[in-house]
């Protein structure tokens, strides 16, 4: 899989390179606006992360470009600006998701994983990590080819825990992940252990594996 | 005290210090020209009297008139010529008449008289009095006039005074445009405005400025926060890591956490401020709560809240995205500052909502608590929720106000 990240703070755009490389995926960076359309013109790419607040340019002029030559790569728009004209117009181009500075690289990785399955025509909605599979478009969970009944929270947590597999997610992503902006705020995230906890429970009554590691009550990990 | 009101008291009561001053001293001079008056007639008569003796050498017939009487008495001693003012008492009609006399010796043949020539002051007093109506009645009809003349010109005057305080009790500092002040005829008032208006220019500069200062502070802090952010998510991969360092990064993630959620909020603020949410749509407050409720679901459950709703209809044009925010800092805090197992209590009605809930704290300062960065002591909130709240409220009119009141905090929005 291949993804440009377009993002002129080079630290940032680092992180994301070395998180998103360990989850193998290829990535380019284009620092500058030109730099940005000269990729996108020669190249074809799975999925772009696109800052719009380029010193050189607006961003969503890149997205424009793009949809005028019928390019068919995923755009996540990334913006400094939570702002909601920004939002709907990026999506009204065509961006496939937008995402606000500032992001947990691990969201970040979801929301990439997410558009590539959707880009994706070949059928190919079936996540699989051993025993436990993901139907991303019934939104159902298998293990070992039986169903399992699972909370909408639950499948997100799974489903986010795949997609970061061997990955450690703070709890403080996890909540933005499952409750957005809003539960942050409570200052107590204690209340997320009762969802590990009960999708843990679920997972080894359908006969999973244990996946699941806390790690020194800072996050969690997925991983055999 | 208005100032119309001040200067009339202060007008009047001179005017009616001058007018009994005025009127005493001119009730004085009057007796005095009109006593003086009945002295010269009475002189007249004197004269008429030495022309009779002198002429006829006899004393002239007495007369007894009402306004005028002369007496002869026979005198053994020369009595000294003299003027009196008497007071006599008609028995008949029991009224008293004010008279002036003039006394005289006379010499008839030899034999000594005194002649005493009496005439009524009546006549004079009736003209005092008449005099006296007359000027109380051109004196209070100037006063009338006065009134009414300063009253209409004060009016006139200070018109241009009045419209430059009514525009500057409507000026906006998120709308400094809006004040109008016009010129006028008075240089004193055109100071004014010359001054008010570079004022409000200065004032509104400044706090654009000081605007765009914190719209720009707030955007350039995302970035930094967001790598502080992305690399906190890279060190925790770290295996290596100890768990005393683990616990340090978690610190550092809540406070980026916070950092960056305080950081939203401001802008939000200042995004309310300017207005930047123009489109309202009708929307069913009490759908809304409970969805509210619906998502904050596990915070409640964690906490053991019991939660009792009496919702009714309660539509509201507001945009859709403050709407959600009202509701949701409202409750978050009515869940965050409350007690294991303790009380949430939400109602609507078609003109308010309300949010009760119990709390460790004492009933809060309502004058401050709307404030910016205003919390109660142990709160672990960022102290911008009901900032946001009133901002939101204020934008569209609501009211919001907070009681206290069996051991329960409450808030109720008001819409009109």
């Amino acid at each position: 899989m291949k993804l440009l990240i377009v993002e002129d703070e080079l630290e940032l755009s680092n992180s994301i390179v070395t998180y998103l490389k360990s989850e193998s995926y290829a990535c380019e960076v284009a620092h500058t606006y030109d730099s940005a359309l000269k990729k996108i013109d020669a190249f074809e790419y799975d999925c772009i992360l696109l800052d719009i607040g380029l010193p050189d340019g607006n961003g969503l002029k890149i997205l424009e470009e793009l949809k005028e030559n019928n390019k068919s790569d995923g755009v996540i728009i990334v913006s400094a600006k939570n702002s909601i004209d920004d939002r709907i117009r990026g999506l009204r181009i065509g961006a496939d998701d937008y995402l606000p500075k500032p992001f947990h690289l691990s969201e970040l990785s979801a929301r990439v994983a997410a558009i590539i399955r959707r880009k994706q025509f070949t059928g190919n909605n079936i996540i699989l990590y051993n025993e436990i599979s993901v139907d991303t478009i019934s939104k159902q969970v298998e293990v070992n080819r039986q169903v399992l009944e699972l909370t909408k929270k639950e499948y997100q947590l799974l489903l986010y825990f795949i997609v970061n597999k061997g990955k450690v997610i703070s709890k403080n992503a996890i909540a933005q992940h499952l409750w957005g902006d809003g539960m942050e705020a409570s200052g107590n995230l204690d209340f997320i252990y009762t969802h590990i906890k009960n999708l843990r429970k679920k997972l080894n009554e359908a006969g999973s594996s244990d996946y699941i590691r806390a790690i020194y009550g800072m996050g969690y990990k997925f991983t055999e | 005290m208005k100032l119309q009101a001040k200067y009339n008291r202060a007008t009047i009561s001179a005017a009616i210090f001058v007018l009994i001053l005025g009127s005493i001293s001119y009730y004085f001079l009057l007796r005095y020209v009109l006593i003086k008056e009945v002295d010269d007639a009475l002189r007249v008569e004197e004269q008429e009297i030495l022309d009779h003796i002198k002429a006829h050498h006899n004393l002239p017939e007495e007369t007894d008139y009402h306004d005028q009487q002369i007496h002869f008495f026979p005198a053994s001693k020369v009595e000294q010529r003299r003027f009196v003012s008497t007071n006599t008492i008609d028995e008949v009609e029991k009224e008293s008449t004010i008279s002036r006399r003039l006394i005289f010796p006379i010499n008839v043949n030899g034999k000594n008289y005194t002649a005493v020539v009496t005439k009524s002051e009546e006549e004079a007093d009736d003209m005092l009095i008449l005099i006296a109506l007359l000027t109380a009645a051109v004196i209070l009809l100037l006063f009338a006039i006065l009134f009414i003349a300063n009253r209409m010109l004060f009016r006139q005057l200070w018109k241009p005074f009045y419209a430059t305080l009514s525009s500057m009790k409507r000026f906006n500092l998120s709308n400094p445009d809006k004040i109008s002040l016009a010129n006028n005829h008075i240089d004193e008032f055109n100071d004014l405005n010359k001054t008010v208006r570079e004022m409000t220019l200065k004032v509104a500069s400044d706090y654009q400025s000081l605007k765009t200062f914190a719209d720009n502070a707030s955007h350039e802090m995302q970035t930094p926060l967001a790598i502080i952010n992305s690399k906190l998510d890279l060190i925790i991969q770290d295996q290596e890591l100890s768990e005393k360092n683990m616990q340090h990064l978690q610190v550092i993630y809540d406070s980026v956490t916070r950092l960056t959620r305080m950081n939203q909020s401001l802008l939000l603020i200042a995004k309310i401020e300017n207005h930047q949410f123009p489109d309202a749509k009708n929307l069913r407050l009490d759908n809304l709560l409970n969805e509210r409720l619906q998502y904050f679901e596990e915070l409640i459950h964690s906490k053991q809240l019991r939660v009792s709703t009496s919702l009714q209809k309660c539509e509201v044009m507001m945009n859709p995205v403050l709407a959600d925010i009202l509701l949701n800092n409202l409750l978050s805090n009515a869940i965050r500052h409350n007690v294991e197992a303790g009380n949430i209590e939400v109602k609507s009605s078609p003109d308010h909502i309300s949010i009760c809930n119990n709390s460790s704290s004492i009933p809060l300062d309502e004058k401050i608590i709307f404030d910016r960065f205003q919390k109660a002591p142990g709160s672990d909130g960022l102290g911008i929720g009901l900032a946001m709240v009133k901002q939101i409220c204020d934008v569209y009119g609501f009211q919001v106000a907070y009681g206290f009141s069996k051991q329960m905090h409450a808030f109720r929005v008001t819409f009109n």
